[in-house]
């Protein structure tokens, strides 16, 4: 598998406090990592380096080709943890965000195909109904879904994606990582997911990443389960993820394909 | 009375370049104000002294010596909250009060305040020369030129920066090019309505046009009839009953502001 997102001894400190310390991992086409930790970790830092948001150390090349040379930025849909909505009512139609995901040119004018694709992503996220109302008159959880929209409307081949289900309500949630399940399945999209609602999205994850300042595991997600070593070496954060991932719904998230809960 | 006003050669120079210069800081003053940079204006305005004040204790054109100084101080204001993580109000203040406090040292140096430095202070549109006319029109050309060329990286910053630069956006450009322009449209604007009053003009008509419009293309021509309509009334109220003619024309501004949001209240109350 073609390596997407690569990062080599990557290092972050603000003024005096270390964020991220020499993390290393390879994450490969059609791969759908989780990437989870405790609380100021680094995991929202480590996204920001690796999308070049913030300066960082280290080597990350995306697509193969180190960050500061890349320039397809088309291929990357980003969805931040917090929305861009401020006091100000910015006076911009929901149609006219998702806009702002296709690649950037010059003038001022949207042309017939770029809005029919506009609308294509925004039918993905059920959206479609909002186009012509203003962003910020949105509730928080319709602007996520206009925000997905956003990262999806250049039809990237690698998403990634900061806590994006905090403001969904349960039937939005469903929807949100059904979408991101079928994307990933369906059309190969790679995927990057911070999140701490491992009990719901652990049914589509294949890999978990876990960060807290050092890159603590990155494997599979039988490995992540069902290793007692592992477990024990990641503390208490990692066996409550554990223990969601088994619990919820009353299943275990591997299903059928899963050795050890046959035994129990 | 209107013709015998519009008939003098400095009224239609003042009338010129204060029309032009207030639609060029009414377009900047609208992505200003989106991005919580309103207040940058203010702090340019206030390092024109310094500009102002070289150029007097030198003979020089004021205009043409607070060009580069204010441009120096915009990139200072940047490079403070990027580099060194200062909050961007806090780098504006920092160097709004490097800017007044050199600029009075170097007034009190050559002899402390005269008319002329006053007429800086305060506004003197009627006394704006024909070659500041031209810079005007050229300052409007190079804003709603750029401001049409790269529409989509502008509002793309303004909006979500971050996701900008994932579109690969050179937002760092953008920002540079914008606090840049400012500091021309700030420095072209000092003789209109004073170093004082700068900022008004980038501020108040964006904020009126905020209340009352419903795209991004309705404010920024919004912002730009308000301002432009604003310096044709000032000036011939000031004309009228002889006050002077930068405090008219944020007065009448601030007359603006207050009628939109009257409109603003009445058309919810009215579920329009």
């Amino acid at each position: 598998m073609p390596s997407i997102l690569k990062a080599e001894d990557v290092c972050f400190s603000y003024t005096r406090a270390t964020v991220l310390d020499h993390i290393s991992f390879d994450i490969q086409s059609g791969d759908y990592v989780g990437l989870i930790g405790p609380n100021g970790g680094g995991k929202t830092t480590l996204l920001k380096v690796l999308l070049g948001l913030e300066k960082g150390q280290g080597k990350i090349s995306l697509f193969g080709t180190p960050l500061s040379e890349f320039k397809d930025w088309q291929k990357i849909g980003y969805l931040a943890q917090k929305s861009p909505v401020s006091q100000t009512r910015f006076p911009i139609s929901a149609e006219e965000v998702v806009l702002m995901g296709l690649p950037s040119r010059h003038g001022a004018d949207v042309s017939r195909a770029e809005l029919k694709e506009v609308h294509a992503a925004m039918q993905q996220t059920q959206t479609r109904e909002y186009a012509g109302r203003i962003f910020q008159d949105l509730s928080i959880g319709q602007q996520q879904r206009v925000l997905l929209a956003r990262a999806l409307v250049s039809k990237p081949q690698l998403l990634i994606l900061d806590e994006p289900s905090t403001a969904l309500d349960a039937g939005s949630r469903d929807m949100f990582f059904d979408l991101l399940g079928r994307l990933n399945k369906q059309d190969g999209v790679t995927i990057l997911l911070i999140t701490h609602d491992t009990g719901e999205v652990g049914k589509h994850i294949s890999k978990f990443m876990y960060v807290d300042k050092n890159l603590v595991f990155f494997g599979t997600k039988e490995e992540f389960c069902h290793s007692p070593e592992v477990a024990k070496k990641l503390g208490p954060f990692a066996q409550h993820t554990i223990d969601h991932l088994h619990n919820h719904h009353g299943h275990c998230p591997l299903g059928a394909a899963c050795e050890e809960c046959k035994h129990d | 009375m209107i013709e015998n006003f519009l008939s003098y050669n400095f009224v239609q120079c003042g009338l010129a370049a204060g029309s032009l210069v207030a639609a060029s800081c009414a377009v900047l003053g609208v992505f200003l104000v989106l991005k919580r940079l309103s207040l940058i204006g203010d702090g340019m305005s206030h390092v024109c002294l310094t500009g102002v004040a070289v150029a007097l204790l030198t003979s020089t054109s004021p205009v043409y010596m607070s060009i580069p100084v204010v441009a120096v101080a915009s990139l200072g204001i940047m490079k403070l909250t990027q580099k060194f993580r200062i909050y961007g109000d806090a780098a504006i203040g920092i160097v709004s009060a490097a800017g007044i406090s050199v600029g009075l040292l170097i007034t009190a140096l050559c002899g402390g305040f005269n008319t002329e430095l006053l007429s800086y202070l305060f506004g003197s549109i009627l006394t704006v020369t024909w070659t500041e006319v031209a810079l005007c029109a050229g300052l409007l050309v190079l804003v709603v030129g750029g401001i049409l060329f790269f529409y989509r990286d502008i509002t793309a910053t303004c909006f979500d920066e971050p996701f900008a630069h994932t579109r690969g956006v050179c937002t760092e450009r953008v920002n540079t090019a914008l606090v840049l322009i400012t500091s021309v449209a700030v420095v072209l604007s000092f003789k209109v309505v004073g170093i004082f009053l700068i900022s008004a003009l980038l501020i108040i008509p964006p904020v009126s046009a905020l209340l009352v419009s419903h795209t991004f293309k309705q404010v920024l021509w919004r912002a730009v009839i308000f301002s432009v309509a604003s310096v044709w009334l000032g000036v011939f109220v000031s004309f009228l009953i002889d006050i002077p003619s930068g405090a008219a024309i944020i007065l009448v501004n601030l007359l603006c502001l207050a009628g939109c949001y009257v409109w603003l209240k009445w058309r919810n109350a009215h579920g329009r």
